[in-house]
């Protein structure tokens, strides 16, 4: 007991000296990188708004606002859609028709393109992202393609003479200089509105959505992203951010010629977006700007700028992937690491080796901890118990509230005559099995029978042939994954799914999130994200594992990964919570661990464990079941699964 | 005679697409990176040849192997410099995301380079096989169309039968679906990826050179070579030589037929939106999902 309370202290303490030290380094979301740029444009804009430079830093602007939107949809979730010269054609066009044909003023005409633009956007996008990955790459390389026909083809827009316009973005008329420099200065505005926006998009709790959308579309809807919206509101954001940039173009340059639409443009957007950073949108901007002011450098760096570009976009993506900005952000690390005492490189890896050994007792205290909860249950009301078990801190209604004190009887989970056919292979053959609320339960097999599909159709990620799954009385057998989550069905994966380039904080945090009713424009406002990050400390600490929050998942051991990935999986306080061969992997001494630790989580939940160690299964479960072929060939009880001649041919083979 | 006289315009210029989607997939097959340079490499070896040829006086097959070691020199220095430190360092640069743009930027490398060499006019290589158009009945065969396809048929049809039944191919297959599981079996990944990249890239000069009497070629055409091939290679599942093929072909065909029957000045706008409205209806029945998770 001493033992417990001193490692559930050392733990509490952890994690608020964390929460402070994350609280300390809170970053403005969005405020400096926005601030910056409206100073340092409306400087340039002031000095030179007369000058060539002015003109290039102008024009450099107007793309910058498209390459913002493009950092948010293609860099940062990922997202790749070839749509931006079209939209960004769409704005420029639809302001030169407005403007030349009905004498709608620029400002004016800008508005109702924006929104038309969006409006087009929310159609077009409800088609093309269904698509996913290179899918939807290629659906959406055809629209540059279609538009550039439309374009050379008609007469209305002007053809390949292009459109002028009679109007200025700069309202107010006046004198040439007013014009030139009022224009500048609404475009540069515009600019920074957008990176703040932006940005508060990426450093919200919908940002984190995003991340893990990019990494994998199906690990996000697991984790309750509702993935088809986020990715229709990011390419609505991608196409209004571009048909900005398209307004802004039309309302400064006073003319639009055919090449705005051309396949090139989309080209030379996406060259800026990877030369300045692609997952940041202040790197973005700085990538229009170096390649505006490269091109429009009129000596032989313009004559000769496709090789100039070439050369560039290697040496900037081979030194850093994520471009310009990402050197810049290695750069001041590493200043600030010169500044501080020497030797901080192999400080570094001793505090690695020191952390590896102190999750390696964190773990053995948690696993005391669950030894202890027997005991503190059995006494009553015990506050250690309050603190160790996480569906009953860490938020949420735990089961008993719910369900009332029979919960452990009341049947949780039904899978009624499931079958699955992948063209004419049968996976799931009339798979029928009932779960109570709480209890651990084994799902044994040899490979290939089916246990991952019965997994992936319980939770969502794969539609059964036919038959039903009955979640807590509700027929859920045709909702996305998402809204199962959300319902309490938590998981974890054959292969760990983290999310890669992460703390450990924000992998947990993101089953936390609890955004999916929201949408990306409100988190403009107002972030959740530091709530879902406390609510993940809370867990990470009952189970013992505050001290790994601020580590990237990727410098952890697989065991350590493996109860990173547990820990997320528990953080929503799910009522069934299936695992995924969770044990693979893992020494011995891990493997007990970890049982004592399912033991433990199984008192106030359900849960569904595939697990190919029988004497584990048989140790830890109530109730196994087996499959073989696709059918239930075994159901029933641990010492009638060591004896039964049917589990012991098919999985101990003779 | 329309239909005929199309189905042959067809099969032509679909042959040039289905060979540059079987170099792109090849490619795509052993390293998991797009090749978006495939048309800049066709450019070389034709305005190389019509430049050593026309302007310098060379002899015609003087010419075409210079040109064709020099593409085969670049490749390898492009392999051992930039694709050994972003792939085979201590920080492999993965994803295809990324490795696209590492050809992206090659793609404009070598269009400025042939800007400065070749200029910016309108150029091709000589006929590899001059004379009139054959005829058959009413159906007339350019002779260069005929050469596009033959050469379309054997190489495609080589680098099939390569991969289908000779060791190496498995190895080459290997590479791509698991670099380090076939390292650890002991097959060179590295060899094979700067193998097939120096191949294809050889490949699609040569195939510049027999298309370029065709169409003609400015510095700036390997992008849209290169998106034709891209297009054939993505509608062939990406992996499949033999399939890119075929998907060559077809959308060279129906290219034909839509600008034949149904306009002859939107009908390409047609094609795309038809492209389009295949890949959301059946994205996993084309090989999208596959490419994508593999």
């Amino acid at each position: 007991m001493n033992q417990f309370l001193t490692a559930s202290a050392r733990a509490l303490a952890w994690s608020s000296a964390v929460a402070s030290s994350r609280a300390a380094r809170q970053v403005p979301r969005g405020g400096v990188p926005s601030v910056i740029v409206l100073v340092a444009g409306a400087i340039i804009v002031l000095n030179y708004g007369l000058l060539y430079t002015g003109s290039v830093f102008v024009l450099s602007a107007c793309y910058a606002i498209v390459t913002a939107g493009m950092a948010v949809q293609i860099g940062f979730s990922q997202q790749i859609a070839f749509s931006q010269s079209v939209f960004f054609g769409v704005g420029a066009y639809g302001v030169a028709i407005l403007n030349s044909h009905l004498h709608m003023s620029v400002l004016l005409s800008g508005v109702v393109m924006v929104v038309a633009a969006g409006l087009i956007a929310l159609l077009l996008g409800s088609v093309v992202t269904r698509a996913s990955g290179l899918a939807l790459a290629v659906a959406t390389l055809m629209l540059p393609l279609i538009a550039v026909g439309y374009v050379s083809g008609t007469d209305f827009l002007g053809g390949p003479v292009g459109s002028p316009l009679n109007g200025t973005l700069w309202p107010g008329g006046g004198s040439t200089t007013l014009v030139a420099l009022g224009g500048g200065l609404i475009v540069v505005v515009l600019l920074a509105a957008v990176v703040f926006i932006a940005s508060r998009i990426l450093s919200s709790d919908i940002g984190l959505e995003l991340f893990v959308l990019g990494v994998d579309e199906r690990t996000a809807a697991a984790l309750g992203v509702r993935t088809p919206r986020r990715k229709l509101e990011l390419f609505v954001l991608g196409c209004v951010c571009a048909a900005l940039g398209g307004v802004v173009y039309a309302g400064t340059q006073q003319f639009v010629p055919e090449t705005v639409i051309d396949p090139t443009t989309e080209l030379a957007l996406l060259i800026m977006l990877f030369i300045g950073g692609r997952r940041s949108p202040i790197g973005a901007v700085i990538g229009a700007l170096v390649i505006q002011y490269l091109q429009g450098a009129s000596n032989w760096v313009s004559v000769n700028i496709l090789i100039v570009e070439g050369v560039l976009l290697t040496v900037v993506l081979l030194v850093d992937p994520e471009g310009l900005s990402g050197i810049v952000q290695t750069g001041i690390a590493w200043l600030r690491g010169k500044s501080e005492p020497a030797s901080a490189p192999a400080d570094l890896a001793a505090a690695e080796l020191a952390g590896a050994e102190l999750a390696g007792a964190e773990l053995a205290g948690a696993e005391l901890a669950g030894a202890e909860l027997a005991g503190a249950e059995l006494a009553g009301a015990d506050p250690p118990a309050a603190a160790v078990a996480p569906a009953a801190s860490a938020g949420r209604e735990s089961p008993d509230e719910i369900a009332g004190p029979d919960a452990r009887d009341a049947t949780l989970l039904e899978v009624r005559g499931v079958f699955k056919e992948y063209g004419g292979l049968s996976v799931l053959h009339d798979v029928t099995l009932a779960l109570p609320g709480r209890g651990l339960f084994g799902l044994c097999g040899p490979n290939g029978a089916g246990k991952s599909t019965l997994l992936n159709v319980i939770g969502g990620s794969v539609a059964p042939s036919s038959g039903e799954v009955i979640f807590a009385g509700t027929d859920i057998t045709r909702r996305p994954p998402h809204e199962r989550f959300y319902q309490g069905i938590s998981r974890t994966f054959q292969a760990v799914h983290l999310i890669k380039g992460r703390t450990v904080l924000d992998n947990v945090a993101v089953a936390c999130l609890a955004s999916h009713t929201a949408s990306i424009v409100t988190r403009i406002g107002r972030s959740r994200l530091d709530a879902a990050r406390a609510k993940a400390t809370r867990t990470l600490a009952d189970l013992g594992m505050a001290h790994l929050a601020d580590r990237e998942v990727s410098s952890l051991t697989l065991e350590t990964q493996r109860m990173v990935e547990l820990a997320r999986a528990l953080a929503s306080s799910p009522r069934l919570l299936l695992l995924d061969e969770p044990a693979s992997g893992l020494s011995e001494e891990q493997r007990q661990r970890l049982a004592t630790l399912l033991v433990t989580l199984a008192d106030r939940t359900c849960v569904l464990l595939v697990e190919h160690d029988l004497a584990l299964v048989a140790q830890v479960s109530e109730r196994i079941f087996v499959l073989s072929g696709g059918h239930l060939v075994f159901d029933g009880g641990p010492a009638d699964f060591r004896s039964s001649p049917v589990v012991n041919s098919l999985l101990v083979g003779s | 005679m329309k239909f005929g006289n199309l189905l042959i315009a067809g099969i032509t210029t679909g042959s040039i697409y289905a060979m540059f989607a079987v170099c792109v997939s090849v490619w795509y097959r052993v390293s998991n990176i797009l090749n978006l340079a495939v048309g800049d490499f066709a450019m070389v070896g034709a305005l190389g040849v019509d430049n050593l040829y026309r302007v310098k006086g060379l002899p015609l097959p003087v010419a075409i192997i210079t040109t064709l070691v020099v593409v085969a020199v670049f490749a390898y220095l492009y392999d051992q410099v930039v694709l050994r430190i972003a792939q085979d360092g201590r920080r492999p640069i993965e994803g295809i995301v990324i490795t696209f743009f590492f050809t992206f930027a090659l793609s404009f490398f070598i269009d400025g380079v042939a800007k400065v060499l070749f200029g910016t006019d309108v150029h091709a290589a000589p006929t590899l096989w001059g004379g009139p158009a054959l005829t058959l009945g009413s159906l007339n065969f350019e002779r260069a169309g005929l050469l596009v396809l033959a050469c379309a048929v054997i190489i495609g049809g080589a680098f099939w039968l390569y991969i289908r039944f000779t060791l190496g191919g498995k190895a080459l297959e290997a590479s791509g679906e698991n670099s380090l599981g076939a390292r650890i079996v002991g097959i060179d990944t590295r060899q094979y990826r700067r193998l097939i990249f120096i191949g294809t890239a050889v490949i699609a000069a040569l195939f510049g050179i027999v298309e370029s009497p065709i169409t003609g070629f400015t510095y700036l055409s390997g992008a849209t070579i290169s998106l034709t091939g891209f297009l054939a290679a993505a509608y062939g599942g990406f992996r499949k030589p033999g399939r890119a093929l075929v998907a060559g072909l077809f959308i060279g065909v129906l290219e034909a037929m839509l600008g034949g029957y149904v306009s002859a000045e939107y009908g390409d706008t047609v094609l795309y939106a038809i492209l389009a409205a295949a890949i959301l209806a059946w994205p996993r029945a084309l090989g999208f999902e596959s490419a994508v998770s593999g």
